[in-house]
């Protein structure tokens, strides 16, 4: 199955009912999979007419309590930004998935990036914090997409698939399970004002439709979704909670995969470029190279550098100029050292070996 | 039932004394304690619909209360005790 | 039930200027979804950015107020997603034919089961009277110092022409005539498309003298003149004065639509 293919199967088997989505390379399949199975389950397909409005009947469609998607490229990527914004000041659940592509602008269409990582996380303007999962097999695009919509719609965030067109366009062999975790929405209990946070910070949803009369606005509001975009004191609240819901639970987002954690040189990795550090691990088996391989991506957890209390070194293969180096940087007092490789081509294990040669 | 103008509302367009048929509504002189100069109301039981809206069970006219662009204008049940002013026009 | 009923009575006063029309385009339109019988529970009303899109915030139901310009791409999501839902569309000019023309003329071409209420103020009155695709050739503004060079958009033109099964145009001074509209865009399946034309006292009714509310409601009155007049006057060759604004029902059609609630 190829892995684009696999990502709407997960989205399907999520329950996911609503699908807006744009033609763009190398996303396309995602959507040409949807059109064909979501009518058949009683979901709704829509091709809009631009990537802006994609997310934006996204957004409309998860008000109505449906698990809604789209699937885009960097260019259609940057043209949804602010809606991503829109979401998150509205803490609507929603997935977007970004089969990334070389850029800036067209870029390469049909090659392979990682390099929209921080864009994800920081693309819209304003402070705020945002989900990533970093799937790097056919097998995963499956298992995190289904995990993606539970994120969603526990934490009311727009959670990010952000895959690369390796592992978009690939073909693997995968196991599908009979069915997939499913966390339920909370909705709002009667009584509750609507933007009124629970203990875990996430408000209860105000579905539309179900007579609780919300008003939803994309301007600083109150606890009762009134706009009140003039008072410092309600704004700093408010972007501190939709912050803090998401960055006070990163240990338990965090989601991560450790080989040879007693390891003096370690490779972080995360998407494709994981596939070749197993490799090389698989081919120097009394070398022990340590490998540690995100699965979710932001919020970024730094108790995951501490599996490896001999790391002497952190080597960050990406497929961009080092943007989640930058972020392990921050975290750890181990020196990082950047193996960037993009253009398309995905490092071979000879270079990873020989960066390895080097440190010895 | 008694024209009123919510004076909390008024923000002082007189577009009601536009459109009145009986030229109920007159542009005010005097700024209330919002600065605001609310239309002034003259022989408001002329007008039909507080008269008869009870005897109709809907709206009549109500040209005022639609293009109120602040929705101050309604029509409030009057007390019981007070005292009615009729003004018969021939 | 009355369509105060459908206000927010603990926000109003609103946040409108003293005599714009924005206020009363509302009281029409809550007066026709009175009309309908429609459960608050089943209506949802969506808005973009700008002085109309403000509107939902001030009515009862659930409602949605989105980013500039994308109104109706949120709403075809809506609908969509769950066709049991009723969904009028609050936007203004600037929202709906500048940056949203796009996602407009697509919602005309899917036919969409939506209700759209533009409050054509011909002028971008949130941010401070800039002009927009709609302001009147030779119009002052603040982008337009010298009047506009610009041809206008014929909003209810653009929609007929794009497919949408209703579109019609009036103004805040004919507000049993605009209620009327409204409720026959309500009533017809597939998108509907109502142009109200409003004053804007503040910033285009200033600079283009016209000094009081009054003023520019009262050019509404004298100037507008029926769709089947201007067809008629036309027919028989005689001249239709240029400032003339065009009232009336302008397309009523059926073509299939899309979301309608079965």
């Amino acid at each position: 199955m190829q892995g684009n293919v696999a990502c709407a199967e997960g989205a399907l088997a999520a329950g996911c009912s609503f699908f807006g989505g744009y033609p763009i390379t190398p996303s396309t399949e995602v959507a040409e999979h949807m059109a064909q199975r979501l009518p058949r389950k009683g979901g709704t397909f829509i091709q809009m007419e631009d990537e802006i409005a994609s997310i934006a009947a996204v957004i409309g469609a998860a008000w109505t309590g449906a698990r809604a998607m789209t699937a885009t490229s960097g260019p259609g990527f940057s043209l949804m930004m602010e809606n991503i914004g829109f979401a998150v000041m509205t803490e609507t659940p929603c997935v977007i998935v970004n089969i990334q592509r070389g850029g800036p602008s067209t870029g390469q269409p049909t090659m392979s990036a990682q390099a929209d990582m921080m864009q994800c996380r920081f693309g819209s303007h304003g402070d705020y914090s945002i989900i990533a999962l970093s799937p790097a097999s056919v097998q995963e695009m499956y298992e995190l997409t289904a995990a993606a919509f539970n994120l969603a719609d526990r934490f009311r965030v727009p959670v990010f698939l952000m895959a690369d067109e390796i592992i978009g366009h690939m073909r693997e062999r995968i196991e599908i399970p009979d069915s997939v975790p499913k966390v339920e929405r909370k909705l709002l209990k009667q009584g509750v004002l609507p933007f009124h946070p629970d203990d875990d910070l996430v408000p209860g949803f105000p579905q539309f439709g179900k007579g609780y009369g919300v008003h939803v606005t994309g301007l600083t509001h109150d606890e009762r979704g009134y706009p009140c975009a003039t008072n410092p004191r309600v704004h700093e609240q408010l972007v501190r909670r939709l912050v803090e819901k998401v960055e006070g639970k990163r240990h338990e987002i965090a989601d991560y995969r450790v080989t040879n954690p007693d390891a003096e040189l370690v490779f972080i990795t995360y998407g494709s470029p994981a596939r070749t550090v197993e490799q090389v691990v698989h081919d120097n088996p009394g070398k022990e190279i340590g490998h540690l391989r995100f699965r979710t991506v932001w919020p970024f957890s730094e108790n995951a550098l501490r599996e490896f209390p001999n790391a002497r070194a952190f080597l960050v293969p990406e497929q961009n100029l080092g943007q989640m180096a930058r972020e392990i940087e921050r975290h750890t007092s181990v020196p990082v050292i950047r193996l960037p490789r993009f253009g398309g081509a995905l490092h071979t294990p000879g270079e990873l070996v020989a960066a390895l040669e080097g440190l010895k | 039932m008694k024209l009123s103008i919510d004076e909390k509302r008024c923000k002082g367009c007189n577009l009601c004394t536009m459109v009145c048929p009986y030229r109920i509504f007159r542009p005010g002189k005097t700024p209330n304690e919002r600065g605001i100069v609310i239309p002034v109301l003259d022989r408001p039981e002329r007008c039909p619909n507080a008269r008869l809206q009870p005897l109709y069970g809907r709206t009549l006219c109500g040209m005022c209360q639609m293009i109120c662009p602040d929705q101050a204008i309604s029509w409030v049940e009057e007390k019981p005790g007070e005292k009615k002013k009729v003004a018969i026009e021939f | 039930m009355t369509f105060t009923d459908w206000l927010r009575a603990d926000r109003l006063p609103h946040i409108y200027c003293a005599g714009c029309g924005n206020g009363t385009v509302i009281n029409c339109t809550l007066n026709a979804v009175d009309q309908m019988g429609w459960k608050k529970e089943e209506t949802v009303f969506v808005s973009g950015i700008g002085c109309s899109s403000r509107a939902p915030g001030y009515i009862v139901t659930d409602s949605l107020h989105t980013t500039h310009g994308r109104a109706l791409a949120f709403a075809t999501g809506i609908k969509m997603a769950n066709p049991a839902l009723n969904i009028v569309v609050f936007t203004g000019d600037g929202d709906l034919a500048a940056i949203g023309g796009n996602h407009f003329i697509h919602a005309c071409r899917r036919n969409i089961d939506l209700t759209v209420v533009c409050m054509n103020n011909m002028i971008y009155g949130m941010t401070g009277g800039q002009g927009s695709p709609t302001t009147p050739p030779g119009a002052l503004s603040t982008t337009t110092p010298y009047g506009s060079e610009e041809p206008a958009f014929d909003l209810c033109e653009l929609a007929a022409a794009a497919g949408a099964n209703y579109a019609a145009r009036w103004t805040s001074y004919h507000v049993k005539e605009l209620t009327h509209a409204v409720l026959a865009g309500l009533r017809t399946p597939g998108f509907s498309f109502i142009e109200a034309l409003v004053q804007c006292p503040t910033n285009y009714g200033r600079r283009n003298k016209f000094r009081q509310p009054l003023d520019q409601v009262e050019y509404f009155k004298t100037h507008g003149m029926l769709v089947e007049k201007v067809r008629r006057l036309h027919e028989e060759g005689r001249e239709i004065p240029p400032d003339t604004i065009v009232l009336g029902e302008l397309a009523r059609r059926n073509r299939p639509a899309m979301g309608v609630k079965r």
